[in-house]
């Protein structure tokens, strides 16, 4: 009989425990930081009625959703973003939740678009958002968290662009533009397909004096010039915005008023983020914004909120190419061998008193040749081996061979988890 | 009113004392922990050496005199006001003749992370036993091949038959504080 050939569908990726390993760290740490802020995880179903997602992405993006039968004929569709799913969960259950109500979330996603760099059909969000609250003052708490979490991962060249949506619908007001969505989504395009494009674009659906319009957009070297071209717009909720941010002691150098920033999602309401690095440049590493009524569509009440969703992927490459992943280790920091058979219950005795101190120890299951055993330490990159050979029982010690220097060091048996607990790690 | 915060016990106390003296401070000495200037505004707290940056961190005490052996192991970033003449000493690495690369050893130490940062600059592993004194015997009986601590002459080492292998650290004792014009308006009240 043929064999079923071993594939996994295009888009998708699987990771063996190295990769994992890396990939784990880098979770632990994210939710560290959003816990620190104090946001709760939450997790939604993976599975939808087709009417939870659709409608929400605009045109382009309801065509990227993966929509499909289940066996009792129903629609079904997967979560293009964690946003919508946490609207549909607040609709849901406000009246027992606390408002505001802060949340992350870190969960998979799916988007039928053309695999790249980065962007895989199947990829982690990691989303924080405060609902319930239209105070400036989340909007500056997310962007602190956006810099301590890029910060504290190593990054050392992100910059935070931001914009506000009421900004540039002010500015297609006074531009007599008349489809501003469409222009809109046309602007978010900039950094994709370049100036000349957008410009060709936007005389194309009719607005007529989009070189200026672009070349008002353009940021300037510093904030200051940036705002001094809005002279004559309220820009007075992005100045609050930046006074909170220093307040809360974000580096002015990582936040860049960037006006031709626009979020093509159709829900952004306020102020909007998007965060580049040339240490990844692969597009944005974290995106999202203000936005007011989302729960609307799923209940009569409204609540604004603000949220950002952190590219887990992105972030992984960005740091991958740093070299900040290099020495993360698997599971195991000690392999305990056994000698011969009669040794058995030594090794046995020597690796229950690791595990029960807390170092991360395995055995070997046989009595096998000790170059097999240390073969298999050095395969997975245990840096210590455990021999209790029987000059090591005459005497109650044990002798440690350090797989990354291949020195051997024999100590009294009660100091090897002290040893082992306290080895510096350079 | 101002707070010094000074060591109760040990080296740096009758120096300390002697410097507050010498600066002009008027003060009875009666063993209690917490002692008024006579002839100005400051109180003169004795406190555990390991302590004393804790209580400025803390904003209990305004000063302090410490050894800056003590702010190097705590990481403390308190201001240097004075370099002091006393408590001159060395962190140092020992161990027995014959000893000389560290790789994979056990070093016994009252200074587990100034031990770990000189061990992370110079990129050796090794595994630090924190002990509380005395540390200076137990690689003769078989606690720790090396040890990481404190000289003054080098004769306790000697006598343990430990050889320098590396300096850690120069210290001497240094006034701390938040403000060196507090300090400043302080001797000039006297």
């Amino acid at each position: 009989m043929d064999k079923i050939k071993p594939i996994i569908l295009k888009g998708t990726r699987e990771y063996l425990p190295e990769e994992m390993a890396k990939r784990n760290l880098v979770m632990a740490k994210i939710c560290k930081v959003f816990e620190r802020f104090g946001y709760d995880s939450i997790e939604t179903p993976i599975i939808n009625p087709t009417q939870t997602i659709l409608g929400k992405y605009g045109e382009e993006g309801d065509k990227l959703t993966y929509n499909f039968k289940d066996n009792g004929n129903r629609d079904i569709c997967l979560p293009y973003d964690l946003t919508v799913p946490f609207a549909r969960l607040v609709a849901a259950n406000w009246p027992q939740l606390p408002m505001p109500f802060k949340r992350y979330q870190i969960q998979k996603v799916w988007r039928a678009d053309k695999p790249q760099k980065g962007r895989q059909r199947e990829f982690y969000q990691c989303d924080i958002d405060i609902i319930g609250s239209k105070s400036l003052l989340c909007e500056a708490e997310v962007a602190k968290v956006i810099n301590s979490l890029f910060s504290e991962l190593g990054f050392e060249k992100f910059v935070i662009k931001l914009n506000s949506r009421r900004l540039l619908n002010d500015i297609m007001n006074k531009f007599e533009i008349k489809d501003a969505k469409a222009s809109i989504q046309i602007i978010d395009k900039l950094s994709k397909v370049g100036k000349k494009v957008v410009i060709e674009m936007l005389v194309k659906i009719g607005v007529e004096k989009a070189e200026e319009l672009m070349s008002l957009l353009e940021p300037e070297a510093t904030n200051k010039k940036t705002f001094e071209k809005f002279d004559d717009f309220d820009t007075s909720e992005l100045e609050e915005f930046f006074d909170l941010c220093e307040n809360l002691k974000i580096p002015s150098e990582r936040l860049q008023f960037d006006p031709s920033l626009a979020r093509g999602l159709d829900y952004y309401t306020g102020i909007s983020f998007e965060v580049f690095s040339e240490e990844a440049p692969f597009g944005a590493l974290c995106a999202g914004g203000r936005y007011d009524d989302l729960c609307s569509m799923f209940c009569n009440k409204d609540f604004s909120g603000v949220g950002v969703a952190f590219g887990f992927a992105r972030i992984m490459l960005g740091l991958e190419s740093m070299g900040k992943l290099n020495n993360v280790k698997l599971s195991s920091k000690v392999l305990v061998t056994i000698f011969d058979d009669k040794s058995i219950n030594d090794s046995l005795s020597v690796y229950n008193d690791l595990i029960e101190s807390g170092v991360n120890s395995e055995m070997y299951f046989e009595a096998a040749k000790l170059a097999k055993q240390f073969k298999y330490a050095d395969k997975k990159n245990i840096p210590f081996v455990i021999i209790i050979g029987d000059e090591e029982k005459a005497k109650d010690e044990v002798t440690i061979k350090n797989m990354v220097s291949g020195k051997q060091k024999t100590i009294a048996r009660k100091q090897l988890c002290s040893y082992l607990n306290n080895y510096t790690n350079v | 009113m101002f707070r010094i915060a000074i060591q109760s016990k040990g080296r740096l106390c009758e120096p300390s004392l002697k410097f507050l003296r010498s600066s002009g401070f008027q003060f009875e000495f009666n063993n209690e922990l917490i002692l008024k200037c006579k002839n100005a505004d400051l109180e003169i707290i004795f406190v555990r050496n390991g302590d004393i940056p804790i209580y400025l961190e803390q904003a209990v005490a305004d000063f302090g005199i410490v050894g800056k052996n003590v702010l190097y192991e705590g990481n403390y970033s308190l201001s240097v006001l004075k370099e002091l003449d006393f408590g001159i000493c060395s962190l140092v690495i020992a161990a027995p003749e014959g000893k000389e690369d560290l790789d994979g050893e056990r070093i016994a130490t009252s200074y587990p992370n100034s031990l770990k940062k000189y061990l992370v600059k110079k990129k050796i592993n090794a595994s630090i036993i924190k002990i509380d004194g005395s540390v200076e015997v137990s690689p003769r009986l078989g606690l720790a091949d090396a040890i990481c601590d404190i000289t003054q002459s080098g004769k306790t080492l000697e006598e343990n038959r430990l050889k320098i292998l590396d300096k850690i650290l120069d210290s001497n004792a240094v006034l701390v504080g938040k403000s060196k014009s507090d300090w400043d308006k302080l001797i000039k009240s006297l």
